[in-house]
C-alpha cells in the first residue's frame, strides 16, 4: 500500500466533489438544515391538548374543577358542548383529542359527602400522547381530591385546615430530574439530532459515489491501473470520512451555541468517538454501493439501512428501554444505539471513556467489520 | 386540431397508446433491478413489521430504592412500583450508589424513602419520598416521572383514608373524584396500531418523492432523455409514465402492506371506507410525485438528487404530526405543517382505518390535500416542462 497513491486518489476524488458545485454545497447545507429544522420543529413535549367539556352540573364548584384544565398549559380550552353525543366527532375530526364529562349533580354530591365519577374520553390514535394526557388528568384529579379530603376532614373532625391538609396528604413526592433538570426536549433532542444527522447524510453521500463509477463504467479506469484494492477504497472515502468530520464539527457547534444544550464530558473523547462513529457510517454508504449495480437500488438501500433504523432504532423517538426483544435486537444491530448512548453520556451525562468504553469498543468493532467486508466484497476482476 | 371527429378519436387513441407504451416501459426497467425490487419488499413488508414491535410506553423501567426506614409502610411503597411500568431493581445502601446506577443507565429511577417513614406517617407528620429520575431521555423520563408520582400519590391518599377509618365499602361516602378513562380508537393504547401505520405512510412518502425522482433523473444522468426528447413524445408523455408507474408500484405495495402486516399481523381494526383509503393514497402519492419531478429538474445527478430528496423528506416525515403533537409546536412550524401534504395524508389515514371516519369528517383534508397537490404537481410539471420542453 503506497501513500503517495492513496493521496492521488483522495486528491481526484476531492476534486470530483468540489466541481459538482451543487453536491458539495448539500453536503454542508443538508445536515446543518435538518439539524435546524428539528432542533426547532421536533418537540415531544405534550402540551396545549385541546380539549372540550360537557358540564352537566354548571355550578360554581364544577367551574372551578374545570379551570384548573382551563388555565394549564398542558391543555387547550376549546369550549363546551351540550351532550356527549356532540363529542364524537370532535374526537373524529381531531379537532380536540380529549373530552371531560362532569355528571348532573357534581357539586350537590360532594358538598353532601359522596364521590362522583367525571369521565375522561381520550383519542387513543397517538398512544404516547395518550398516556400524557392521561398523566395530567390524573394529577389534576389527585389535586382536587387532595382539597376535598382536606376540608372534608377539617370539618368530620374539627381540627384546624393547617392540620387537615397535612393529614390528607401525609405522603409529598420531592421529584429530581436528572442530566436534564427542566425536562427540556431540545436538549437532549438537540444532542440526539447530532448522531441523527451524522447516520443519514454520510452514507448517502458515500453510496452514491461508489456506484457512480460503476454506471458510468469509469470504474474500469480503476480496474486497469495498478491501484490496489486497500488504496482505492481508503482513497476514495478519505475525502467524504473528512466532510463528515467537519460536518460533526458543526453539529456540535450548533447544539451548544445555537440550542445551549450543555456539554458536560470530556472534548477530546466525545471528538475521538464520533470520529469512529462518522467512519463506521461512511462504511456503511461503502457497503452498500458494493452490493448494487444501480444508483437508484443504492438510494433505497441507503434508505432501508440509515433512515428506518434511525427513527426507530435509535433511541432517538423510541426509548430503546421499552422495546420488546425482537426491538431490542434489531437496535443491538446498528450503530446508531451505542452512538447515542455516548451523545447523551457527553453531553447531559458527563461521564467519559471508563463508563462508555463498551460502546465506543461495538462502533469500533462495527467500524472494523463494514471495512473488511468491504475489502472482500470488492474485486478488481468483476465476475460479470 | 379541430379536423373530423375519427381524426381527432385517432390522436386520442396514439396519444394514449403512448402513455400506456412508456408506462409499460417504466415497468419493464423497474423489474430488471432485482436489488431495488428486494429493497422496495422489505421497506413494505418487513420493515413495518418491525415497526410493530416498537413501542413509546414504559416498559419495565428499573426503579433502585433506597429504603432509610425499612418498615412495613415503606416496603408497602416500594411493592408498588410494579410491572408494566416499572420492575424493582433491588436496593442500594446508598444515594452514591444510586448516582452510579443511573450514570449507567442501568437504572431509571431512584426512589429513596426517609428515615421514620412509617413513625411520620403515624404521627400525621408530613413526609418527603424522594424520587431521581434520569431524563436524558425526555420521553422516559416524563413518563417516569409522572407514573411515579401518580403511585406515591395514591400511596398518600389510601394512608389518609385508611387512617380515617375509610374502607372500600364506605369510599362512596368520602367527597372525592373517581376519574373514569375512556381511551376511543385504540382502546388498549397498543403501539402496535399506531407504529406500522406511521411506517407505513412513511414509507410511502420516501417512495412517492424518490423514485420519480430517480427515474427521471436516471434518464439525464445516462443521456437516454436525448433520445426520448428527439421522439414524438411530448414532455408530459416523458413524465407522467414515469409518475403513473411509481405510484403502481407504490398501491401495490400498500395493498400487501395493509392486508398482510396492519391487518393480517397486527389487527388494526380499518373501520372506514378501504376504497376512501385508496383514493387518498392514490392522490396522495400522484401530487407528492410532483416533489420527486421538482427535484430531477433541479439535480445533474442521482447523488444531488438524493440530497435534495432527504432535505424535503425529513422535515415531511418529522413534523408532520405522527410524531410531534400539532398543538405543542412553535407557531411558525405549526404554518408550516399546513404546507406538508403528509399531515393532510396522516390525518385521513388514521381517520380511516383507526376512527372510521368518511368523507363528511375528513372533506377539508382531503380539499387541503387536493388543492396542495395541484400546486406541487402543477409546479413539478411545469419546471419539467420548462426544462425539456
Amino acid at each position: 500500500m503506497k501513500i503517495r497513491r492513496i493521496v492521488a486518489l483522495a486528491y481526484k476524488e476531492w476534486r470530483e466533489i468540489l466541481r459538482d458545485r451543487l453536491f458539495f454545497a448539500l453536503a454542508f447545507v443538508v445536515p446543518a438544515s435538518l439539524m435546524l429544522i428539528f432542533g426547532y420543529g421536533l418537540t415531544l413535549d405534550v402540551e396545549h391538548i385541546p380539549f372540550a367539556v360537557v358540564d352537566h352540573d354548571k355550578s360554581a364548584m364544577s367551574r372551578d374543577y374545570l379551570h384548573r384544565y382551563i388555565d394549564s398549559r398542558y391543555f387547550d380550552y376549546k369550549g363546551d358542548v351540550a351532550s356527549e353525543r356532540e363529542i364524537e366527532p370532535l374526537l373524529a375530526d381531531s379537532r380536540i383529542r380529549l373530552a371531560i364529562v362532569i355528571p348532573p349533580r357534581f357539586q350537590e354530591n360532594l358538598m353532601s359527602g359522596r364521590a362522583v365519577e367525571v369521565q375522561t374520553l381520550i383519542d387513543g390514535t397517538f398512544p404516547f400522547r395518550t398516556s400524557s394526557s392521561k398523566g395530567y388528568v390524573v394529577a389534576i384529579n389527585a389535586a382536587f381530591n387532595g382539597e376535598l379530603l382536606g376540608s372534608y376532614i377539617s370539618r368530620r373532625l374539627g381540627v384546624s385546615a393547617e392540620t387537615a391538609k397535612a393529614m390528607a396528604q401525609p405522603v409529598g413526592v420531592q421529584l429530581r430530574y436528572l442530566y436534564n433538570q427542566e425536562v427540556k426536549s431540545v436538549w437532549s433532542i438537540a444532542a440526539v439530532l447530532m448522531m441523527f444527522v451524522l447516520m443519514i447524510t454520510p452514507p448517502f453521500l458515500t453510496a452514491l459515489g461508489v456506484v457512480r463509477e460503476k454506471e458510468n463504467v469509469s470504474i474500469y479506469n480503476i480496474y486497469a491501473s495498478t491501484v490496489t484494492r486497500g488504496e482505492f477504497l481508503i482513497g476514495k472515502l478519505a475525502p467524504y470520512v473528512a466532510i463528515s468530520v467537519i460536518n460533526f464539527l458543526i453539529l456540535w457547534l450548533m447544539a451548544t451555541q445555537l440550542f445551549g444544550a450543555p456539554f458536560k464530558g470530556d472534548p477530546l473523547f466525545f471528538l475521538l468517538a464520533s470520529v469512529i462513529y462518522v467512519t463506521c457510517t461512511t462504511g456503511i454508504g461503502l457497503l452498500v454501493s458494493l452490493f448494487v449495480r444501480t444508483q437508484v437500488a443504492a438510494m433505497m438501500l441507503t434508505v432501508i439501512v440509515t433512515i428506518v433504523p434511525s427513527v426507530l432504532y435509535s433511541g432517538l423517538l423510541v426509548p430503546i428501554a421499552s422495546m420488546d426483544a425482537a426491538g431490542q435486537f434489531e437496535a443491538h444491530l446498528f450503530p446508531a444505539m451505542y452512538y447515542t448512548d455516548i451523545v447523551l453520556g457527553s453531553f447531559l451525562k458527563g461521564v467519559g471513556l471508563e463508563q462508555l468504553w463498551g460502546k465506543v469498543l461495538a462502533l469500533l468493532i462495527y467500524a472494523v467489520g463494514l471495512w473488511t467486508a468491504s475489502f472482500l466484497m470488492f474485486h478488481k476482476r468483476p465476475k460479470s | 386540431m379541430n379536423g373530423d371527429p375519427a381524426e381527432s378519436r385517432a390522436r386520442l387513441y396514439l396519444w394514449w397508446s403512448r402513455l400506456a407504451a412508456m408506462t409499460a416501459k417504466e415497468l419493464i426497467q423497474f423489474g430488471r433491478d432485482t436489488l431495488l425490487l428486494i429493497a422496495i419488499a422489505y421497506l413494505f413488508i418487513f420493515d413495518i413489521y418491525m415497526a410493530g414491535s416498537v413501542s413509546m410506553q414504559l416498559n419495565h423501567a428499573v426503579v433502585v430504592v433506597h429504603d432509610a426506614d425499612h418498615s412495613a409502610a415503606s416496603r408497602e411503597l416500594v411493592y408498588r412500583f410494579r410491572p408494566p411500568y416499572f420492575k424493582l431493581g433491588g436496593e442500594v445502601l446508598d444515594n452514591r450508589e444510586g448516582q452510579r446506577l443511573l450514570d449507567q443507565g442501568q437504572a431509571l429511577v431512584v426512589l429513596d424513602i426517609p428515615p421514620d417513614f412509617e413513625h411520620d406517617i403515624r404521627k400525621g407528620k408530613p413526609v418527603d419520598v424522594q424520587v431521581q429520575v434520569d431524563a436524558s431521555n425526555t420521553v422516559l423520563g416524563f413518563l417516569a416521572a409522572s407514573y411515579s408520582a401518580q403511585i406515591i400519590g395514591q400511596y398518600g391518599f389510601d394512608q389518609a383514608l385508611s387512617r380515617l377509618g375509610v374502607t372500600e365499602r364506605s369510599i362512596q361516602n368520602v367527597p372525592m373524584i373517581q376519574s373514569q378513562h375512556r381511551v376511543w380508537y385504540n382502546p388498549n393504547q397498543r403501539d402496535a396500531w399506531f407504529m406500522p401505520i406511521a411506517e407505513l405512510l412513511t414509507v410511502i412518502t420516501i417512495m412517492a418523492i424518490m423514485l420519480p425522482a430517480a427515474a427521471a433523473v436516471r434518464e439525464k444522468e445516462r443521456g437516454t432523455i436525448e433520445q426520448l426528447l428527439v421522439s414524438p413524445l411530448t414532455p408530459i408523455q416523458i413524465l407522467l409514465p414515469k409518475v403513473i408507474a411509481m405510484t403502481l408500484v407504490i398501491l401495490l405495495g400498500t395493498a400487501v402492506s395493509l392486508f398482510f402486516v396492519l391487518h393480517g399481523m397486527f389487527d388494526v381494526p380499518m373501520k372506514g371506507s378501504l376504497a376512501l383509503f385508496f383514493a387518498v393514497t392514490t392522490l396522495y402519492t400522484f401530487t407528492t410525485a410532483g416533489l420527486g419531478l421538482y427535484i430531477a429538474t433541479l439535480s445533474r445527478n442521482l447523488a444531488q438528487a438524493a440530497m435534495l430528496a432527504i432535505l424535503v423528506l425529513m422535515p415531511m416525515i418529522f413534523l408532520s404530526g405522527a410524531w410531534t403533537p400539532p398543538e405543542a409546536m412553535p407557531a411558525g412550524m405549526r404554518t408550516a405543517m399546513f404546507l406538508s401534504p403528509l399531515y393532510y395524508f396522516i390525518e385521513m389515514g388514521y381517520g380511516i382505518l383507526l376512527k372510521g371516519a368518511g368523507l363528511d369528517v375528513l372533506w377539508d383534508s382531503l380539499l387541503g390535500l387536493a388543492l396542495l397537490g395541484m400546486v406541487i404537481f402543477g409546479f413539478g410539471v411545469w419546471r419539467f416542462k420548462r426544462q425539456f420542453g
